[in-house]
């Protein structure tokens, strides 16, 4: 049997690189052998074979329904790792792939086996795991995941046909965003860590009202009829996932205002799944109570409705997990640092990081409550995640080796 | 709420077009498969409308132009 082997530098490990490395960072030279062992190289290349725990990339899942902010989550996550993420360069202009220095998202539309038409003349929705494949998308992600560069394919969203593939390269975070990253298991188990963004009802209705009233042939009833439409496939095929996921964002409306349906008010609920590898949760005063906070008062002055913050012990699908959550908004930064440090195991590396990320894109939606909140927190908690798994294959690179 | 800026490359005709069919697709049957299909259709097609309107909305005029004409008065920056 023969072992894959990816060869690469030390340069990727490392998060200082020096100059003589940059020219190898996309090199991957990939080799056959026939199980023997495999000595390393002089210099600063590393060896290490996929059948051995060498992998290299590490894998993020973020699930959501379309229209629920998962792109507002993926600026959030790929700013927390600097720099931009933008579509690959020269390509087809309707990829949906983003590409930064550290990170690569990639939409899993792309892995739709029927197109537009295919799906109509079929009568199933591209929720439906029959209008998707999960093989090719198990077989790339494997492949990035052992470093292997893929030609995947593109879903154009705008005409709604299957595209000419596009090249991959392993990047050192993956993320998958869409409809089913949880939903297979072989994929599941790629991945090292999975985020669930739960939109209710209430407020997801109140999102696309504001998304698309202002589109030209979109009435109340016709978003009222699309939400209700791919209800049963949602509830049959991507909710369950929620289960799979290490942290779920919940997004519901606010309980501060009695009757609203605004969706502007939002109370926002971070799940937090415990006894996760080298993910310890956020708490709040004093780990492992329950604690109902509001900051308003001598110290902070909140305009109605204010905030309220509440944390505790939970089961969810009967895992144990914690919760933090936040109801109300935002009016004014001093409110946020405020909040900011009285949180422990957020994962930044100064004082009132959460808040400068939050501050850089004030323009972002939900930046002045929870969602914005907890997908900053959730990102630098990726970060922190990211580097303990480095940093543990850095300790045992020689383990790698032996296979 | 009026619309800020339409979206672009013809996607709105596309959007209105496909509230349409699916209209008319379920008001014969309201559960089959080609209806609920119809309703999926017109998801993605409003999401991608407003993923084009938000890049859209995101270009800064004079950014446009720096990007073109980094030399002229306007656009000259040094980092010391």
């Amino acid at each position: 049997m023969a072992a894959v082997c990816t060869v690469y530098t030390v340069q990727s490990l490392n998060s200082t690189p020096t100059k003589t490395h940059l020219g190898f960072h996309q090199k991957q030279v990939v080799f056959y052998s026939t199980g023997k062992r495999i000595s390393s190289s002089r210099r600063c290349s590393n060896i290490t074979c996929s059948a051995a725990d060498g992998t290299k990339t590490v894998v993020i899942g973020l699930a959501a329904d379309s229209g629920c902010g998962k792109s507002t989550f993926m600026r959030r996550l790929t700013s927390v790792f600097g720099g931009a993420a933008e579509p690959p360069k020269g390509g087809n202009p309707d990829s949906n792939t983003l590409i930064s220095d550290t990170t690569t998202v990639i939409c899993l539309d792309d892995y739709h086996s029927l197109d537009r038409t295919g799906r109509k003349q079929k009568g199933v929705t591209a929720l439906d795991p029959r209008a998707n494949d999960f093989d090719l998308m198990y077989e790339q992600v494997k492949a990035i995941k052992d470093g292997v560069a893929v030609e995947k394919p593109i879903y154009n969203h705008v005409t709604g046909l299957l595209d000419p593939p596009e090249l991959i390269k392993p990047p050192k975070i993956l993320v998958i965003e869409g409809l089913h990253p949880m939903y297979d298991e072989r994929v599941r188990d790629l991945l090292d860590f999975s985020i669930y963004l739960d939109i209710s009802n209430e407020v997801k209705f109140a999102w696309k009202i504001q998304r698309d009233m202002a589109e030209r042939g979109h009435s109340l009833e016709s978003i009222k009829a699309s939400i209700e439409a791919r209800k049963p496939d949602f509830d049959a095929y991507i909710d369950p996932q929620k289960q799979y996921a290490d942290a779920v964002i919940e997004v519901l409306p606010t309980q501060l205002i009695p009757g609203d349906n605004e969706g502007k008010v939002l109370r926002v609920r971070l799940i937090m799944k415990e006894g996760v590898k080298y993910f310890s949760p956020v708490y709040l005063f004093d780990e492992g109570s329950t604690i109902s906070w509001i900051p308003c008062g001598r110290k902070l002055t909140c305009s109605y409705p204010g905030i309220k913050f509440f944390y505790g012990p939970d089961a969810y699908f009967s895992h144990e997990v914690s919760v933090l959550e936040m109801d109300g908004q935002f009016d004014r930064l001093d409110e946020l640092i405020y909040v900011e440090s009285h949180l422990s195991n957020i994962s930044t590396k100064f004082y009132g990081e959460v808040t400068q990320q939050m501050l850089k894109h004030n323009d972002f939606p939900g930046s002045n409550n929870g969602t914005g909140l907890f997908q900053t927190i959730v990102g630098l908690k990726i970060r922190d995640l990211y580097e303990q798994i480095i940093s543990s294959r850095v300790g045992a690179p020689l383990e790698a080796t032996k296979a | 709420v009026r619309p800020v800026a339409a979206a672009p490359e013809g996607l709105s005709e596309k959007v209105a077009e496909s509230v349409k069919k699916a209209e008319e697709t379920c008001s014969g049957d309201a559960v089959s498969g080609e209806c609920v299909a119809a309703w999926d259709e017109v998801e993605e097609l409003s999401a991608a409308a407003s993923h084009a309107r938000d890049k859209k909305k995101e270009s800064d005029p004079l950014e446009t132009y720096c990007k073109d004409n980094p030399e002229t008065d306007e656009c000259r920056t040094y980092d010391n």
